[in-house]
């Protein structure tokens, strides 16, 4: 997927890439602190993290795995003694480029950091490591009969810390909530190096709210070591239901109506026809298709509410005109239905070389005019578009097929993104839902965000990491950033 | 000409319709523990604010906000006070986007005012502190004031989509948006619940709502002890069953409940009441196999409450976190039937009575201690259920007690090791300290 190389450095660099001397003693005093086999520097070692599952790449120069806390704190020290900057990654399936070091410098992996470190069940609390898989922790609770919540579609390979960096969400974030409603407290590295706890394993916590303001703060800052997060109960009953619809816009107006309605389930996705066709190639989930839209719907919770709440869908959905309802007889079926969702992106892949996925939110009673808007936007660029996303939260994900062969396609791909975020700004929404700004979205940050808005937020980071030691360069706009993208040769 | 006359004059250039006074009588009644504004305004518009914000900025006057004032004396005692400013007439619901469940509302706008306009629609902002009526959106944000139902709603954080805030230059600011899901920048929508003023003014608020529920039925059990009492809490909050809230009444405080409210509650051992919403099937399933918990933990007695006799009963008991000296205590839930004893051991080492209302199944207690003038056995009382509370990963905070008692005790507790942090927020977003300090965490 990843295509380009990143945009020209920006006119005013905030670093100097470092130079070949400096980086063998900033080599050897990490190799001192964590072991030689921890430290990698060669280019064929690099090359595995220069990239994230958006399409910027940047080569780190220095990549570390630390095994603990007190490890991340020297790192920060040694980063800074040497003013090079630091990049946290997780997994490096962010879709933002939340992870790519465009500045070069240290990139701190957390694959060695991925352990549970306790597990309270009558308190309903686990910590974490950062490095730790989301799914891993939930399916370590489950025999218990508990989970952790936020689902993003990467949980079986995404780690929690990446998630915290990014206020990940998930299919089943409808009802629940983000990871920011899942934390509730953090342990840093600030970027003096200083290891300081957040929050903690009780609410209310006297002062502000600093785990609300670092979660989704995308690695600018401060480096997470630990995670308190809230477990919850499995529900007793599930109900998953797959809705064909004939048009998009009763599709969609069945999803304003079930959330008007007051049902709220545990997920609602839709697929639009383009999505449903690679994924019954890639899947045969059973989707029809023909449709032009189908809904994946989830209510779960006691039995008596599952078959309340199942009931009211049902019907709202006929009332749209629903061509049929299936209603997922077994574990094995519902499975089927969530896999054709999950592995969505991966299918996509069977249709076209490449693709590029967008992230934005509208009030979900706007829905049919955005999808409309998106078909037309696309259209004009000459792209083909599918749309996968979750319907109940208006969280759009447009992907938009390309082939970065053909001359000029990627700078296309990218206006018609701008364009997409610039529709869902215009209708009150936003432009990421779940997947971050990063490098991504910096000059989107305008389209919803004043200058006054954008300046309060950096004070924060004036605050706390004012010489952009972690994660340089993202998030905001960049004055004076070149705007035309290099296409990497020969990938 | 004094920086306080420079601002009323140029206020007065500005507009002559915002309401301003310095008369001693009016000030009174915007007190703040004790101490008296040297003016007050009550600016109609988000503009005004801005306005009256930069003004004081510029001539280097200080100013608190105040909505209804319900929790205006929470904190430590205020530094240098200059302005009071009072955001209830900013009251306009400005949208209600019903068929997606958000709202988007002045800051001044009470509580009960708010959710009168948005039951029309069969909905409601999920949240429940006391002093509804008086109580305004922007002062329970400001204040992150909860009540009961936190329990499966959560708080303020887990509302507020979008804020507008006035800044300490007067600049208006906005973070988050009005959709239910964005990660778009820094969620400073979080740094603003809570802060108490002191980072900005909170002036317009997006939200996301909630249906209203289609029944509702709570279920009150006694216990002779309070480890029985929690046995069934834990039990509740590790079973498959939904409660909305789960409240526990200590024996001082059912009757203090009994004789002021005229409800009756057993008034030795402990209540805990119940509350469940949703269908009535699964209400009746929930109460049922709650009951059975319950007895399995020795439970004495249990009955039901609806309708209107359910209303007045929360009622009671959210009115009743605020005593005239009132300490909110968080701690594990594990924790709960230990801190309860301590509490009694406590009192009785210092000759005190406490009346304790907890949200049993978040950790939190109200303890309300008295008599009120025994100033030197409360400040020792203070430190010691503090202690105990921060020895268990919890805290403590004093959130309502006289001036008096305030001087000697430290309201929120010793700031953390993490105060560092939120000193340096504060430096960057009100360096001049145009919003009082002394107030919050650390005198921030």
């Amino acid at each position: 997927m990843s295509i380009s190389e990143l945009p020209s450095a920006p006119t005013t660099s905030l670093f100097e890439r470092i130079s070949a001397e400096t980086k063998v003693e900033v080599v050897r005093e990490l190799c001192n602190l964590l072991g030689s086999r921890y430290v990698l520097d060669s280019p064929y070692d690099l090359m595995l993290y220069e990239y994230d599952a958006s399409i910027d790449r940047c080569t780190p120069d220095i990549v570390v795995l630390p095994a603990s806390t007190e490890e991340v704190a020297a790192i920060v020290i040694i980063a800074s003694r040497y003013d090079v900057p630091v990049v946290p990654r997780g997994a490096g399936t962010g879709l933002s480029g939340g992870a790519i070091p465009i500045y070069g410098g240290i990139m701190i992996v957390f694959a060695r950091m991925n352990r549970i470190l306790d597990i309270d069940y009558t308190n309903l609390r686990a910590v974490v490591q950062p490095g730790l898989v989301n799914l891993h922790l939930s399916n370590a609770l489950n025999p218990q009969g508990f989970y952790y919540v936020p689902d993003p579609s990467s949980q079986r390979s995404c780690t929690i810390g990446g998630n915290v960096g990014e206020n990940a969400g998930g299919p089943h974030t409808l009802i629940y909530g983000v990871t920011t409603n899942h934390v509730l407290g953090v342990e840093i590295v600030t970027p003096e190096g200083d290891i300081v706890q957040i929050g903690g394993w009780t609410c209310d916590t006297p002062g502000y709210d600093l785990t609300g303001l670092l979660i989704g703060s995308e690695g600018t800052l401060c480096i997470v070591t630990k995670i308190i997060v809230r477990i919850v109960h499995l529900a007793e009953a599930v109900k998953t239901m797959v809705a064909v619809f004939d048009t998009m816009d009763d599709a969609s107006n069945t999803v304003s109506e079930i959330i008007a309605s007051g049902v709220i389930p545990a997920a609602i996705e839709m697929m639009d026809q383009m999505i449903l066709q690679a994924v019954e190639a890639d899947t045969h989930a059973g989707y029809p298709m023909d449709a032009a839209a189908v809904l994946l719907m989830e209510t779960e919770g006691l039995r008596e509410v599952v078959a309340e709440q199942t009931d009211k869908i049902v019907s709202i959905c006929n009332k749209h005109h629903a061509r049929a309802v299936r209603i997922a007889a077994n574990e094995a079926e519902r499975q089927l239905f969530w896999a054709g969702r999950k592995n969505a992106f991966g299918a996509v892949g069977r249709i076209s070389p490449e693709f590029y996925v967008q992230d934005g939110v509208v009030p979900r009673t706007r829905l049919p005019y955005v999808l409309r808007r998106i078909g037309e936007i696309c259209d004009s660029y000459g792209l083909r578009v599918g749309n996968v996303f979750h319907a109940g939260d208006g969280n759009l994900h447009p992907l938009i097929l390309f082939d970065s062969q053909i001359p000029g396609e990627v700078e296309r791909v990218r206006k018609a993104g701008h364009d997409i975020l610039a529709v869902c700004a215009e209708v009150g929404g936003t432009i990421t839902g779940e997947h971050g700004v990063g490098i991504e979205k910096q000059e989107e940050m305008a389209l919803i965000f004043s200058e006054v808005d954008l300046r309060v937020m950096q004070q924060v980071r004036e605050a706390w990491n004012p010489h952009q030691l972690f994660n340089p360069g993202k998030l905001f706009p960049m004055p004076g950033r070149c705007a035309d993208i290099k296409q990497l040769q020969g990938r | 000409m004094t920086e306080i006359e420079s601002f009323a004059t140029a206020i007065r250039q500005y507009s002559t319709a915002i309401r301003m006074t310095n008369d001693p009588d009016e000030l009174r009644n915007h007190a703040v523990d004790g101490a008296l504004p040297r003016i007050a305004i009550i600016p109609e518009t988000v503009e005004q604010v801005s306005r009256s914000v930069a003004l004081a900025n510029q001539l280097g006057l200080t100013l608190i906000t105040r909505g209804g004032g319900s929790r205006i004396n929470l904190g430590g005692i205020p530094e240098r006070f200059d302005i009071l400013l009072e955001t209830t007439k900013l009251k306009r619901l400005l949208e209600h986007e019903a068929p997606d469940l958000t709202c988007h509302v002045e800051a001044g706008i009470t509580l009960t005012a708010l959710q009168a306009k948005l039951s029309k629609k069969g909905q409601w902002l999920a949240l429940d502190p006391p002093d509804a009526q008086q109580a305004t959106i922007g002062g329970i944000l400001a204040s992150n004031a909860s009540g009961p139902k936190r329990l499966r709603y959560g708080t303020a954080r887990d509302m507020v989509i979008g804020l507008r805030v006035v800044q300490a230059s007067g600049e208006i600011a906005r973070s988050g948006g009005s959709v239910v899901k964005n990660v778009a920048g820094y969620d400073l929508n979080k740094l603003y619940i809570g802060s108490l003023g002191t980072l900005g003014i909170i002036v317009e608020a997006n939200f996301k709502l909630q249906p209203f529920p289609t029944n509702e039925r709570t279920l009150i059990l006694t216990f002779s002890n309070a480890g029985d009492a929690m046995g069934t809490v834990i039990a509740l909050l590790g079973s498959l069953l939904t409660p909305s809230a789960i409240e526990l009444i200590d024996s001082n405080a059912a009757s203090d409940m009994s004789d002021f409210f005229g409800l009756t509650l057993p008034t030795n051992g402990y209540t805990l009441a119940v509350n469940f919403e949703g269908s009535t099937s699964s209400i009746d399933r929930q109460v049922h196999e709650t009951q059975l918990l319950a007895r399995k933990n020795n439970a004495l007695v249990s009955d039901e409450l609806v309708g209107k006799a359910q209303d007045n009963f929360w009622n009671i008991v959210r009115e009743h976190t605020q005593g005239t000296i009132t300490c909110k205590a968080v701690v594990l839930v594990s924790k709960m039937a230990i801190y309860l004893k301590t509490i009694k051991q406590v009192c009785q080492k210092h000759e005190l009575e406490a009346a304790v209302v907890a949200h049993a199944g978040n950790g939190i207690l109200y303890i309300e201690l008295r008599p009120v003038d025994a100033t030197f056995r409360l400040v020792e009382a203070i430190h010691e259920l503090r202690r105990y509370a921060q020895e268990e990963h919890g805290s403590m905070v004093v959130e309502r007690c006289p001036p008096d008692l305030k001087r000697r005790i430290s309201v929120w507790g010793e700031p953390d090791r993490n105060f560092f942090l939120m000193q340096r927020i504060k430096q960057q977003f009100d360096s001049k300290g145009t919003f009082v300090k002394g107030r919050f965490v650390g005198g921030l």
